[in-house]
């Protein structure tokens, strides 16, 4: 017999009403567990207090106050003990000071190194961007590194885009003259037709930048030209 | 008597002469016209879906799609004759005059006619003269021509289309094709655009210098002109095809068929 089963019988056994076998589990019981003991001796102090003393004695001035307590008592002991405090998880973000301040400078070189490649990306437009780029699809943020100084606007773009072009016409035309001593004369004069034509065009398009620099049309077909021209020399440089 | 004979004498002396003289011209003009001519020509078997690269220097290039799964090139060679090397790599027949003929100095024109099947992808390029496709129906047809002349580009129904010159016009006729991409590029001359009236595609036009865009019965509530005029932003039906023509100096026009 356990604490348990003891305790529920006890009752029935002070009042003799139990079966033989029981009683004797029971006292058995009794005889090895202090602790059933104990509320066996309680229950039989109270009981002969009842038996002995008259009930006006044994009722306290303010019972209901005293079954108040009583019954907070037995609740509190009924309620389960309280579970024992355990670490949540994802509690990782509890750091040290010192694992703080490197998650910090952490994210502090990360988010430069995106602002700085950002940067560069605006500095140095692919082609395609910038012939996609003017100053009426700049970005706000475009707009702003520009007057940071920290990226090029359109027209600072084109200029550069137009420098690079013109050097590599230099190289192709210094490599057209070194061979075009061996052209027949219809090649020669074809070539030249077209490379009036193309400068024609390259002269009308920068008189129209020099006049209304916004203009991203004209900006475009220079650019465009300018290309022509490079592949013009280019086609003929291996002639 | 002795008038006669010294007339008959001088007769004869002057009939000789212009007979000789006569002989010599003619010998020397078939002559010179014979070593000025060489005419090459090659069969290459086909598949449906050989590949022609060529890369002329000067003079016309013809290009004819037919029903025949060969390629059948024939070349007019000027004096000095070009070298002719063709090349068949794993289902792209390449000729580079520019390359086999690198350091000759002068080289003659070459005026190429070329058939290929129907379905045959053309890439062809020359620094001068006129290009010329026909009756083809496959992935790609291209055709640059570095200074002046003239593309012209019939029947066609590829899905990728390029067309590319300085001094000279461009004319297209032929189909556009559902998610095509067309190209027409000119410094000077005039692009013209023949297309079925119910095509359906997205363009860009741009005629900086004329501002000459016609779109004929093509034109629609859709179109956006940009620039005062110089280029027209637009679509004509819901395809998904895109065009792009650019014309530096000159005229673009479209016209239905």
């Amino acid at each position: 017999m356990n604490c348990d089963e003891c305790k529920n019988l006890i009752g029935v056994f002070m009042d003799n009403e139990l079966g033989e076998n029981q009683a004797s589990d029971v006292r058995m019981h009794l005889a090895f567990c202090p602790e059933c003991a104990h509320v066996c001796e309680d229950l039989t102090s109270i009981l002969d207090v009842c038996k002995t003393e008259s009930p006006a004695e044994i009722v306290p001035p303010n019972s209901q106050a005293l079954w108040c307590r009583i019954n907070n008592i037995i609740e509190s002991e009924g309620k389960p003990a309280p579970a024992p405090v355990v670490e949540p998880r994802g509690r990782f973000w509890r750091l040290s000071f010192m694992q703080l301040t490197a998650v910090v400078l952490f994210i502090a070189v990360v988010s430069s190194g995106v602002t700085f490649v950002a940067i560069r990306k605006y500095i140095q437009p692919v082609a395609d961007d910038f012939m996609a780029r003017s100053a009426a699809t700049q970005t706000t943020f475009e707009k702003v590194l520009s007057k940071l100084g920290l990226a090029e606007t359109p027209m600072q773009a084109r200029e550069r885009q137009t420098k690079e072009r013109v050097a590599m016409i230099d190289y192709w035309n210094s490599r057209v003259q070194a061979r075009r001593v061996q052209w027949d004369r219809a090649t020669r004069e074809a070539f030249d037709r077209n490379l009036r034509v193309i400068d024609e065009s390259v002269n009308d398009y920068t008189m129209i930048l020099q006049q209304d620099p916004e203009d991203d049309l004209s900006g475009e077909m220079l650019d465009s030209v300018l290309n022509d021209k490079v592949n013009l020399l280019r086609d003929f440089s291996d002639l | 008597m002795i008038f006669r004979l010294k007339s008959l004498f001088w007769l004869s002396w002057a009939a000789k002469t212009t007979i000789l003289l006569s002989v010599v011209f003619f010998l020397a003009l078939f002559a010179g016209d014979a070593s000025a001519q060489k005419r090459f020509s090659k069969n290459y078997p086909a598949g449906q879906n050989v590949r022609l690269q060529l890369m002329n220097r000067t003079g016309t290039v013809t290009v004819i799609g037919w029903n025949r799964a060969e390629i059948n090139i024939t070349a007019d060679l000027e004096a000095p004759a070009a070298i002719i090397v063709p090349q068949n790599l794993s289902g792209t027949i390449v000729i580079n005059l520019v390359r086999d003929n690198q350091g000759r100095g002068e080289v003659g024109s070459v005026n190429f006619t070329i058939r290929v099947p129907f379905s045959s992808m053309v890439d062809i390029e020359t620094k001068i003269g006129n290009l010329s496709v026909t009756n083809i129906r496959s992935g790609l047809v291209r055709a640059r021509i570095s200074s002046e002349g003239d593309i012209t580009l019939t029947n066609i129904e590829s899905t990728a289309v390029s067309a590319e010159n300085g001094i000279g016009d461009i004319f297209f006729d032929g189909e556009i094709q559902e998610g095509g991409n067309y190209r027409f590029s000119s410094m000077s001359g005039s692009i013209n655009i023949r297309i079925p009236f119910n095509s359906s595609f997205r363009v860009v036009a741009t005629a900086p210098s004329t501002r000459n865009i016609s779109f004929g019965s093509c034109a629609n509530a859709n179109m956006s002109y940009l620039g005062d005029g110089r280029r027209v932003i637009g679509r004509c039906g819901e395809g998904s095809a895109t065009m792009t023509a650019t014309n530096q100096r000159g005229v673009i026009k479209f016209l239905a068929r």
